[in-house]
């Protein structure tokens, strides 16, 4: 569906840099970027979007052309925002601020959409109660929403997400993602997302693409691209040592891992090679954890 | 945390598992890993690795008699004693190498255990994690 | 006693008029500075401002040269139009228009340039066209500079003085604006005429003023308490 090869000189953080990247992206596919800041990520959405031009390169969209750069006489070729009809939820929302909740959504209907539209994306994103707030009223996690479902109501052929759910708390981000796997499920949505969780990129995408510096490094299935190194199966977490204390012949440790505080048995020999302040892996098999399903 | 250096001797894998035996002296101890040696490099027959297992994974026994479905026992001599209210550590020589096993105190109690004892210590292969040696 | 009120609706049809075509033109070269990337952008930005700087007398003088049925450009505007701008209340807009611009101008195009620039993104991939962005996006959201631009530009065109002494003299009912009559009574030692002109304009402008701040106010106080409202 998506043909991309694109290059464009890039100014980061540590000089400048090319983003260059070829990629073919399929009918109803959800692709994540997964990468550190400032590695052309958002770039890449951008020029997807037709925010920005590359320099060099093509875009075929649906056999489309919406991109060709100057080659054997021709002009660069660039098909105007206005008309790729993609649905783009920036990183900063970028809802209208004299508008209200409903109004952003009614603005970004197509002509001769149906306005019912709006009442349906009001209510999957839980925002009724806020449709005639102004989005200065609003909080972080509920402007996402608001943005999200903008950027869903022109019913585009392409949703392009950068960070659509870091603003969220747990409960409502996993709702949104039920919401977005149905849309995708069911009507066939081709996605693009940039996201920095792990998790999330399991859970939603088909396939994930590490950048770094502008490239693509690897790309894959996210099993195949997060289980290379790192994470082989194992219940593995890094932690700092807050508390040892004795116990008979072994010394229980206290150990904040991410924000959580946990507590683990080591031996007297480990403790003695232990300080409080240290950082430790915490392993155990992966046959060992007991699985217990939270209620909501 | 005990540890036990050996080679590879036989992998039997699924798509997602594999049960790993590692020859240590005269023993084949076994672990059963959620990796494969596609995923996994260091999965190969014939490279060193060493079996990883937590001291209060070691069950010891005496006269142990009849079947049992626990694959990795093997013979140890008691060295020395650490006895505590609840859980006592009993240090174990396994041919030349020092294991250690806490077991309750009371376990401990009702094997009579005495330095220089000769008893079998029992692992279960779940308990075994793989460490590979660069 | 009653006092000539000619000056003073001469002063307001000056002042709305100008501002009417500040307004118009302002707003659009505003946006245009705003998001310009033109090598000489700097030499403009200071052109506009020139007027804060210079004396009025200076703006003045020029204008005068070139309104002067000597000069090529009144010459040439009074053989194809037959309008004469010196003395006339068409060159007083001119010059009020002039001397006025950058008070129209310089809170519009700070105004433009805070806008988040995502905003015009937004709407561009929503497919509206520049024309619906501007309108609809742009313009409504920087309301309250709108309301100081067109203020400032009124209030300045009412207080000016130099430059209309220069190119509109003294001619009732066409240059002769209140700040003239006033310095003219003066002159003459009228001084309750002069003390009339000048306590009407002092009292208009200070309600102009008022009323801004007063709107101003009244949104923060919006603003204020939307921001306190529970989640």
């Amino acid at each position: 569906m998506i043909q991309a090869h694109l290059k464009k000189r890039l100014h980061g953080v540590n000089g400048e840099f090319n983003l260059d990247v070829n990629f073919a992206v399929a009918e109803g596919e959800l692709l994540a970027l997964f990468g550190d800041s400032g590695v052309g990520k958002t770039t890449l959405l951008r020029c997807l979007a037709g925010l920005e031009m590359p320099e060099q390169g093509c875009l075929t969209v649906n056999n489309q052309t919406w991109f060709k750069s100057f080659h054997q006489k021709t002009i660069p070729f660039n098909l105007p925002p206005q008309q790729r009809h993609v649905g783009y939820m920036f990183q900063d929302y970028a809802l209208f601020p004299n508008m209200t909740v409903r109004e952003n959504l009614e603005f970004a209907l197509r002509k001769g959409s149906d306005k019912k539209r709006v009442d349906e994306l009001l209510a999957m994103m839980s925002l009724g109660e806020l449709q005639h707030r102004k989005p200065e009223t609003l909080s972080g996690g509920q402007k996402q929403r608001v943005a999200l479902a903008r950027a869903l109501a022109s019913e585009p052929q392409l949703l392009l997400l950068d960070e659509p759910f870091s603003a969220l708390d747990d409960a409502m981000r996993s709702h949104l993602h039920d919401e977005v796997l149905r849309l995708q499920q069911h009507d066939g949505m081709t996605a693009i997302m940039v996201s920095h969780d792990v998790g999330e990129v399991y859970k939603l995408a088909n396939r994930v693409m590490l950048m770094e510096a502008g490239q693509i490094v690897i790309q894959g299935s996210p099993a195949e691209v997060f289980s290379k190194g790192q994470t082989s199966g194992k219940f593995r977490f890094t932690g700092k040592i807050l508390a040892i204390e004795a116990m008979d012949v072994l010394h229980a440790l206290t150990v904040l891992v991410g924000n959580q505080i946990v507590r683990v048995v080591a031996t007297g020999d480990e403790a003695t090679l232990l300080h409080v302040g240290d950082s430790v892996l915490l392993v155990s098999k992966a046959f060992n954890p007991m699985v217990l399903k939270l209620e909501k | 945390m005990n540890k036990l250096t050996g080679r590879i001797a036989a992998i039997q894998c699924n798509s997602h598992m594999s049960l790993v035996d590692v020859v240590i002296g005269s023993d084949t101890l076994s672990a059963t890993l959620l990796e494969t040696p596609e995923v996994a490099e260091y999965l190969k027959i014939g490279n060193r690795v060493s079996l990883l297992f937590k001291e209060t994974e070691v069950s010891l026994a005496k006269n142990l008699t009849g079947l049992i479905s626990l694959r990795n026992r093997f013979a140890v001599t008691v060295r020395s004693i650490e006895r505590g209210d609840i859980l006592s550590a009993v240090v174990l020589d396994y041919a030349g190498k020092t294991l250690t096993a806490v077991i309750t105190t009371r376990g401990m109690d009702r094997l009579q255990l005495a330095i220089g004892d000769e008893v079998e210590a029992l692992v279960k292969a779940n308990e075994m994690a793989l460490s590979y040696d660069l | 006693m009653t006092y000539d009120l000619s000056p003073l609706l001469l002063t307001f049809k000056l002042a709305s008029v100008t501002t009417a075509i500040l307004f118009s033109i302002g707003v659009p070269f505003a946006w245009w500075l705003a998001n310009t990337r033109i090598r000489f952008k700097p030499a403009v930005e200071a052109m506009v401002s020139m007027p804060l700087v210079l004396p009025p007398s200076v703006l003045g003088f020029y204008l005068l040269l070139a309104f002067s049925p000597t000069h090529w450009f009144g010459q040439g505007l009074d053989r194809i139009a037959g309008i004469r701008l010196a003395f006339s209340f068409e060159g007083l807009v001119i010059a009020s228009v002039i001397s006025s611009f950058p008070f129209m101008v310089h809170p519009i195009q700070a105004a433009f340039q805070s806008l988040p620039h995502s905003l015009t993104d937004a709407a561009r991939v929503l497919g509206k066209s520049n024309r619906q962005t501007f309108f609809r996006v742009l313009l409504p959201n920087i309301k309250p500079a709108l309301l100081s631009g067109t203020v400032l530009a009124f209030a300045h065109t009412i207080g000016e003085f130099g430059v209309v002494l220069m190119i509109g003299g003294n001619l009732p009912n066409e240059t002769r604006v209140a700040s003239i009559a006033i310095y003219d009574e003066v002159e003459s030692l009228n001084y309750a005429a002069a003390n009339f002109y000048a306590g009407v304009l002092f009292v208009l402008s200070f309600l102009i003023l008022l009323a801004v701040y007063f709107i101003n106010r009244k949104k923060q106080n919006q603003m204020a308490l939307h921001q306190g409202m529970p989640k």
